[in-house]
């Protein structure tokens, strides 16, 4: 991995400070300076980093549950704590009804199982890799699962709305301390943020922490607010974890081909009228 | 753009003005301005559908019987729909036969968009005191065609106006169209062999007619001199004063001034002949002799992040046509009905505003290149191998039939990938390539389909050969101020012109200038061809009017569903028939 070969000398006392400035603030303790630095100072969150939980599944606790009976124990559900913090997500009535249609409704309706884009932050702890470039005036953030990719720009001043809405948002950043903050808005409300159908509408507002915690994690906290669905702002925490094998890269994940008989299959020639 | 208000509400009044001053211009209809992209192609346009012939009074102008319409290359805010100009109307001597014939161009290609009417027919014989039938060009100007063998060619502009009697009144007043009834049954202004007609506009104000593709109506006068005044004395807003323009092809003087229903109007004056083109901007190309230094970035490498499009490349042939062996360069008017011709075969039925102000090419000089193979140096793909003929007649011979499945499509139509170096390839819109560069990886990220190339610069092995990927596997390393991408380990389910999984490709990016980044290309299957082959072409950097936009290409793929229910609903019908 990239060691801090760009400014970790002239970083350092600059990391002692920042330390102290963000001690403060609830959530991820910031992580002393062996954490890598850019080239201008801000931690390097260059690299290959993965959630490692079951958040994908369930964002809440949830024991361990039988899948498709065909697929045996490989399509079950493993148990899981969740990420929420407090474990309660706080949905409108209609809300939660609407949860509960979603989980009924979930292979065939998961934007996931369909291969679409997997939206803010449920693309973060999708069960694959994600590769964050820091570049010097915008930060990539490159997905396997359905080529989905964000583009962070950074350091805008009072940004203009998304023009359009879509499935991951636009996304602004800048630097609080040792935190990459991530404000990301513009959603089309498709998304949902697991497999157990939780959902937003297209007043979503993800505010994002990165947080580097040791050299090879990072503290992702996730406060979401949608006054359509939920009657307050929740989090939902969780580490993302360096990978730290040699040659890991993100494959390529472009699931569109085993997501078209699940949704073409009775348009097929010889499908049953 | 301001709303204007246009007296005098009440024609009495008018008259009484027109009375008083005791002048009025007695203009005749000059021309209608169109903006297009390509002059070229609306003159061929309008010639091959609309009987008319290139103007010999200026070039950028079709004559069409008495009145000229005259086009400028310029982007637009979209077609005549909404504005105060409904439709400009030509007739023709056997409108059914007209009709079929342009029905049988269909909307490929430079072609026709017809509107039917209900029933389906393509014309009516009781819309109106004509057999009468709409179309559009390929620019969104809405076009009536009338079957008046009295008036062959150009015949009458239909405006659509807030207060009908008003307008009316002001053409009357101000240009002095005669009152008379088209055809004894419909009142308008006749302007010498030309009508005007005039119909309530359903929707409060029209839109302007500025920046849309009908952009103005031209009336001629005698004299401007003696005109102006009058018109002044009738309360007309001048929006430019009469003038000899810097441009003009003659000292004939031009003035613009605002009609009702925000219809921009010019007024030219005897002997007008039009204005020299606009001229073309220059090709991003860097001034020759200046160095240019390739930014680096902060860790050292050179620095290729930003916006790019392929926008001015889109229209370059792969291949020299054959015809075009000792052509260095095209005109820029060449290269914009070049890549105008390749707009309409790709996306004809867009509308113009979408087309305008969504396509970065209109804002962008198009490219002048050739062909994009310059190796071989006679810009031509190599010979195939015996295997790569076999491969290419299997194709041909291929089953063109309905699609059983999506398997059958492209994986374009899929929205899975265009393959490479197809994703590279600029085509007619969402050419947007955003490069991000962090120490040890270049990102590359194409807006169309949306696919994301991460290529690893820190001398990583290539993955193992069991491990292939649609769009292979890419390693780069910095040669000088270029970067150079290796890229194998394809899986070959996609193609470029026959590629198949042996292909290893090399690609070569380098900053020519502020704005330029050429891309080269090296395609090396030795399956298919005998040598390896190269092409080029620039991106342009656009890093101030452009935003990749999320192509959600599969979450939104109704094209995959219509197109397979559609083969369904053919085999039924074939079955039935049988």
């Amino acid at each position: 991995m990239k060691a801090s070969r760009y400014g970790a000398l002239r970083a350092s006392a600059a990391a002692l400070a920042l330390v102290c400035l963000v001690a403060g603030q609830a959530g991820a303790q910031a992580v002393d300076g062996a954490f890598p630095r850019a080239w201008d100072g801000h931690p390097d969150l260059n690299g290959i980093w993965q959630a490692i939980g079951t958040a994908h599944w369930d964002i809440q606790d949830h024991p361990a549950s039988a899948g498709p009976s065909e697929l045996g124990a490989i399509g079950a559900v493993p148990p899981g704590q969740g990420v929420v913090v407090g474990n309660e997500i706080p949905y409108q009535p209609w809300a939660l009804e609407q949860k509960q249609r979603n989980f009924e409704n979930r292979y065939t309706d998961d934007p996931e199982i369909r291969c679409y884009l997997p939206g803010v932050p449920r693309a973060t702890y999708l069960p694959y890799p994600l590769q964050i470039l820091q570049g010097t005036d915008k930060i990539m953030i490159v997905h396997g699962f359905a080529e989905a990719n964000r583009t962070i720009h950074m350091n805008v001043e009072n940004p203009e709305p998304a023009p359009i809405d879509s499935w991951m948002g636009r996304s602004h950043g800048h630097w609080e301390g040792d935190t990459l903050v991530v404000e990301a808005a513009g959603f089309n409300g498709l998304a949902w943020f697991d497999r157990a159908g939780n959902f937003a509408s297209d007043a979503l507002r993800v505010t994002e922490r990165y947080t580097p915690v040791t050299p090879d994690a990072l503290m992702y906290e996730a406060t979401i607010e949608d006054p359509n669905v939920f009657t307050r702002p929740w989090t939902m925490r969780m580490p993302l974890y360096r990978r730290l094998e040699d040659n890991v890269q993100v494959l390529e994940f472009k699931c569109v081909e085993f997501s078209e008989s699940l949704l073409y299959d009775h348009l097929r020639r010889g499908a049953a009228e | 753009m301001k709303t204007r208000i246009f007296g005098p509400a009440v024609p009495g009044v008018a008259v009484l003005l027109a009375l008083a001053s005791g002048i009025t211009a007695a203009a005749t209809l000059d021309h209608v301005h169109l903006a297009v992209p390509s002059p070229i192609e609306a003159v061929n346009w309008y010639t091959e559908y609309l009987g008319c012939a290139p103007s010999n009074r200026q070039a950028d102008a079709a004559a069409c019987h008495g009145v000229e319409v005259v086009f400028s290359a310029a982007p637009t805010l979209g077609g005549t729909q909404g504005t105060g100009v409904n439709y400009i109307a030509f007739s023709v001597a056997d409108l059914a036969a007209r009709m079929s014939e342009l029905e049988a161009v269909g909307v490929g290609g430079a072609g026709v968009r017809l509107q039917r009417f209900a029933g389906g027919s393509t014309f009516s014989d009781t819309a109106g005191p004509f057999r009468l039938a709409f179309i559009f060009d390929p620019w969104g100007t809405r076009i009536a065609l009338v079957e008046d063998r009295d008036k062959l060619g150009f015949h009458h502009v239909h405006l659509s106006a807030a207060d009908p009697a008003a307008t009316m009144a002001w053409y009357r007043d101000v240009l002095g169209g005669v009152p008379d009834r088209l055809a004894g049954q419909v009142n308008g202004l006749r302007f010498d062999d030309a009508w005007l007609l005039v119909s309530g506009h359903e929707d409060g104000l029209p839109a302007p007619t500025e920046g849309r593709t009908l952009d103005h109506l031209g009336f001629s006068v005698a004299d401007l001199d003696e005109a102006a005044p009058a018109m002044r004395e009738q309360r007309v807003e001048f929006e430019a004063p009469p003038a000899v323009p810097d441009n003009g092809r003659s000292d004939a003087a031009r003035a613009f001034i605002a009609g009702p229903d925000n219809v921009r109007v010019a007024v030219v004056e005897a002997g007008w002949a039009g204005v020299v083109r606009d001229e073309f901007l220059a090709a991003a190309t860097p001034e020759p002799g200046e160095p240019y230094t390739v930014p680096r970035t902060p860790w050292g490498t050179p620095d290729l992040q930003g916006i790019w499009t392929g926008d001015a490349a889109h229209g370059i042939p792969l291949e020299r046509p054959l015809d075009a062996a000792e052509i260095a360069a095209l005109t820029p008017e060449e290269a914009a009905a070049r890549r105008e011709r390749g707009t309409l075969r790709s996306i004809w039925g867009y509308e113009r505003e979408w087309r305008d102000t969504t396509l970065g090419f209109a804002r962008d000089a198009p490219s002048t290149q050739v062909a994009m193979i310059v190796d071989p140096p006679d810009g031509r793909l190599p010979p195939l191998t015996p295997e790569g003929e076999a491969l290419v007649a299997a194709a041909a011979n291929a089953d063109r039939g309905p699609p059983a499945g999506p398997e059958d499509l492209s994986s374009w139509v899929r929205c899975i990938t265009r393959g490479l170096p197809g994703m590279m390839m600029p085509g007619v819109y969402n050419n947007g390539l955003q490069i991000v560069q962090s120490p040890g990886f270049v990102a590359i990220q194409k807006e169309m389909i949306h696919e994301t190339r991460v290529i690893p610069t820190d001398g990583r092995p290539h993955l193992g050969p069991n491990l292939t990927q649609w769009l292979g596997d890419s390693r780069g390393r910095w040669d000088g101020d270029t970067l150079v991408v290796d890229v194998r380990n394809f899986n070959g389910k996609s193609s470029y012109r026959g590629s198949g999984a042996n292909l290893t490709l090399t690609e070569r990016y380098t900053r020519t200038g502020p704005d330029t980044l050429e891309y080269r290309f090296t395609v090396n299957d030795p399956t298919i061809w005998t040598t390896p082959w190269t092409g080029m072409f620039t991106f342009g950097r656009d890093d101030t009017q452009y935003e990749l936009v999320e192509y959600a290409c599969h979450e939104g793929n109704y094209g995959m569903t219509n197109i397979l229910s559609g083969a369904r609903a053919e085999e039924r019908a074939q079955a039935a028939q049988q």
